[in-house]
């Protein structure tokens, strides 16, 4: 080979890696076009006078623009999601029968959505009138029709909702949802389908058949699960129906474009009836990385984002980001959760002097920077039937002489003889400095040795799940706002979340008592029972904190009403279309 | 047919048992780490997870699984993310297209700039060019590349509000390559330069070595002694032959710069591949952790022919049959 040919084919090499990736790759995307093309009828620009009265401090239509961030959305398809990023994109876009809302004082309440008003109970049959006017993003009448798809899909298997479990038995109850969602026989699902008990009377009645009275219905048919679909649509497209240019909406923004891993922009949805959105672009940027979200919200890229609890301290100590600051508590405690199994943990006394051993306060505030509120509860604050720590912390709080004494009760005083315990956690720096003070604590104050076990998310999860812990910082972050949701499953006998193996005649009576429960007094007054058993038992969970997430919003921001204590999903995402940018 | 050709043919060719090894082993230990796609704190109902499974056909036995996989790729179809049902062959041609802007262009930085430092180190040895160079190349070598970004973020960014720090600013399609104005050199410099710090000291480090030990050979005293220019000197015989350890340099920071950067592509919010692969990993996302880990073999294994097949351009010693 002469040098000529040499240099040629040095040329050709990269060339040829270059093509045989770009063959790899298949050349240019037609999805990419569907990704990015305008939202169909939908995709209307509106005009200003759809936006209705704005505030007097707001900046003109042309500026009513935000950036914020945000984890990527799994899904965009309320029957298919399962995490707290899906969900606010989705209660942006979609609305069901009910909404939540923040009732003022800290808590959640449930006010009507798409229906007229609360349901017309008769026994077990529950009627919900729609509102007249109601209207898909395309133009199209939203008929009770609608509904009736969306919780037929809800408890399709094939559509496999992680969430379906909130319309079956114990929870939701509704009439043979679980049936159909446990069936394998595909020629038994029509008939299946038609059993269900949802029937649409009318174009706008709504008929639900449970299998018993359900005080939770109002706030249960607020949730994703229950949001309306459009069968047309997504007869068509199929898995696709999601994609900008195919999604069909009846919330008060609209898809406009979609970049899967960078970012989604919504635009008002013109055919909404309710409040008209002021905001005429919103962009949600997917950035797990919230040191990195900061830094874009500083160089003003971004107007709102969450940011890790331990950048608090730093936004605080700014004269300019302090004001911008906002801390949403969550419905989420998180506690030190405990295997009854183990030898060790399976005496009262042990778990009484692990948690009476813990300075919470200490803990919140030399961790966590203060933006966490130490708990001995495990109701969280907001929600009807909190108890809150005056009713815990004499019990179980911290005492280092009585977590002395519990341990010496227990057979190992100052700690003698007591085995080495394994502490199991996700690999995080805020974990890391979660497990130094445990572990510290339990070593100053009881004598005993304590040993982290750090693993990724995954394995920690499956750990969790199969019984496979000793000590495992973990929690509850409630599904719904009502006092059932951290408790039903959880410390009942046999129950489907009791990881722990907490197993107690008297709590399983509680329960009892709550299932029975006449009044709604009564219901609550039972399920305060089954905590009080739970927390001063130690049955599995000895609380430690409240956690909280803390938000900055751009000064320019207006209109962000907190969610109230339930979801952590972004500051106001409850009501987009109060959002606005000031002048 | 053409020795070299053959040569790279049979380097191709054996690029499929490679895939084949590396699509196998990964496939059993994926499954054989703790915890599933749908494994979560919050357990999921057995209704729901059995659900699931039978959804995307995670019920089947293992070696089903593999052998519905294998057949599936052959066919060119990667499967879908669990992350919203999307095709892998979608997501990675996205991902890939932005990461392999951010590479190449931290790799023609690197080259210019670490072979420029690199010579010009050399060539003053011992000089303050050279002091300039070894303090660069060593301050690059030894600084994380997170501790970089970061503080050109808050330099550069934050205080001095010159550049941006969220996203990628070039184009998203092949089309756009030729469009001005689908790049925005705001969003740009900072990463490029940040991926690019390593590198480009590794490169000024070899290439100044390099450049001095070919500098002491005697053919180039020789060269000297003839008389001849001492441009001609540098640039026809010094330059030439340094280069070929530089060049076995090239190949793998070239790969490793377009299979993407976890930190980078984190810390700038940047929609690329190298991101794509961890998160795949931490959510057990199967589908995505083969289609990656294919595509990235294949990336090295045709870098490293590349590398190869230019050694017997620079090198006329080497034959390949």
């Amino acid at each position: 080979m002469n040098v000529r040919n040499r240099w040629i084919l040095l040329l050709a090499a990269p060339m040829a890696v270059a093509l045989t990736l770009a063959a790899a790759c298949g050349g240019t995307s037609s999805t990419d076009k569907t990704a990015t093309a305008a939202a169909g009828g939908a995709g209307t620009t509106p005009t200003s006078t759809q936006t209705g009265g704005l505030p007097a401090d707001a900046a003109p239509a042309s500026q009513q623009k935000i950036t914020m961030q945000s984890t990527e959305p799994q899904f965009y398809d309320p029957h298919r999601s399962n995490f707290e990023q899906d969900i606010a994109v989705e209660r942006m876009l979609f609305r069901g029968l009910y909404n939540l809302t923040d009732d003022g004082s800290g808590g959640v309440k449930v006010v009507p959505g798409d229906a007229a008003g609360p349901p017309t109970i008769s026994g077990n049959v529950y009627t919900v009138k729609l509102k007249s006017g109601l209207k898909w993003s395309d133009g199209k009448a939203l008929t009770a029709a609608d509904y009736v798809y969306g919780f037929q899909r809800e408890c399709d298997p094939t559509v496999a909702s992680p969430y379906q479990y909130v319309l079956g038995a114990g929870l939701g109850d509704l009439k043979g949802c679980d049936e159909l969602f446990n069936n394998k026989d595909a020629t038994k699902t029509q008939a299946l389908k038609d059993a269900l008990g949802v029937k649409a009377l009318d174009a706008s009645t709504l008929e639900f058949t449970l299998n018993r009275p359900v005080a939770t219905f109002e706030t249960i048919w607020s949730l994703w699960a229950t949001f309306p679909s459009r069968q047309d649509v997504i007869q068509k497209f199929g898995d696709k129906w999601t994609d900008p240019g195919n999604i069909v909406v009846n919330g008060p923004f609209t898809m406009s474009e979609l970049v899967p891993k960078d970012h989604v922009t919504l635009k008002p949805n013109p055919e909404w009836s309710g409040q008209k959105p002021a905001i005429q672009q919103l962009t949600i940027k997917f950035i797990d990385d919230l040191s990195a979200a900061l830094k874009s919200f500083q160089t003003g890229e971004l107007q709102m984002t969450a940011i890790q609890p331990t950048d608090v301290k730093v936004v605080k100590g700014d004269p300019s980001l302090s004001s911008e600051l906002v801390i949403d508590p969550t419905a989420r405690i998180t506690a030190i959760e405990m295997q009854l199994k183990d030898p060790a943990l399976a005496k009262f006394d042990v778990r009484l002097a692990l948690s009476r051993a813990i300075d919470r306060k200490t803990l919140v505030d030399v961790v966590f920077d203060g933006v966490y509120t130490p708990a001995t509860y495990w109701v969280v604050k907001g929600l009807k039937g909190f108890q809150g720590n005056s009713a815990f912390d004499s019990t179980i709080g911290f005492d280092k002489a009585a977590a002395q004494a519990a341990m010496a009760s227990a057979g190992y005083p100052n700690g003698q003889g007591f085995p080495t315990l394994k502490l199991t956690l996700t690999d995080t720096p805020s974990n890391r400095n979660l497990a130094d003070f445990l572990i510290k604590q339990w070593k100053d104050n009881l004598g005993i040795t304590v040993t982290p076990d750090f693993v990724d998310g995954k394995t920690r999860s499956q750990r969790f799940n199969s019984g496979n812990f000793q000590l495992f910082p973990g929690g509850w972050q409630l599904d719904y706002p009502d006092i059932e949701n951290p408790l039903v499953g959880l410390f009942d006998t046999g129950g489907g979340n009791n990881k722990y193996n907490c197993s107690d005649p008297a709590i399983d009576a509680a329960f009892k008592e709550a299932t029975n429960a006449t009044t709604e007094a009564a219901r609550i007054a039972a399920y305060q029972k089954v905590e009080t058993l739970v927390v001063t038992k130690l049955c599995g969970v000895a609380p430690i904190y409240q956690n909280a997430v803390p938000y900055l919003v751009n000064a320019k921001v207006g209109g962000v009403v907190p969610n109230g204590t339930i979801d952590a999903s972004g500051p106001g995402t409850y009501c987009v279309e109060c959002w606005y940018v000031k002048k | 047919m053409d020795p070299m050709a053959a040569y790279a043919l049979r380097r191709l060719l054996w690029a499929v048992p490679v895939l084949w090894a590396v699509a196998t082993i990964t496939f059993f230990l994926m499954h054989a780490v703790p915890g599933g796609p749908f494994t979560q704190d919050k357990a999921l109902p057995p209704a729901v997870n059995d659900a699931l499974n039978r959804r995307y056909h995670l019920d089947k036995p293992v070696w089903e699984q593999y052998g519905l996989y294998l057949w599936d790729s052959v066919h060119g179809d990667l499967g879908l993310s669990f992350q919203g049902d999307r095709s892998v062959t979608e997501i990675i041609r996205n991902t890939f297209f932005v990461t392999a802007q951010l590479g190449v262009l931290g790799f023609l930085v690197a080259v210019v700039i670490g072979m420029t430092l690199g010579t010009m180190s050399a060539l003053n040895h011992n000089g303050p060019l050279d002091y300039v160079g070894v303090a660069f190349s060593t301050i690059g070598a030894s600084v994380p590349s997170f501790i970089m970004g970061a503080f050109l973020v808050i330099f550069f960014a934050v205080d001095l509000g010159w550049f941006k720090t969220l996203g990628w600013g070039g184009p998203r399609h092949l089309t756009g390559l030729l469009d001005p104005f689908a790049w925005d050199w705001r969003r740009m410099v900072l990463p490029v330069v940040a991926i690019s710090t390593l590198p480009t000291a590794f490169i000024a480090r070899i290439t100044r070595a390099s450049v001095l030990e070919v500098l002491n050979q005697d053919y180039i005293r020789t060269a000297r002694a003839k008389g001849l220019a001492e441009v001609r000197v540098v640039l026809r015989h010094t330059i030439k032959n340094a280069m070929i350890p530089v060049l076995t340099l090239m190949g793998p920071i070239f790969a490793n710069l377009v299979a993407g950067s976890f930190i980078i592509e984190t810390m700038f919010s940047i929609p690329g591949l190298g991101r794509e692969l961890v998160n795949a990993v931490i959510r057990r996302d199967y589908a995505m952790i083969m289609g990656t880990t294919l595509f990235f073999t294949l990336i090295i294994t045709l870098a490293n022919l590349a590398v190869d097949l230019a050694y017997a351009v620079v090198d006329p010693r080497i034959r390949y049959r």
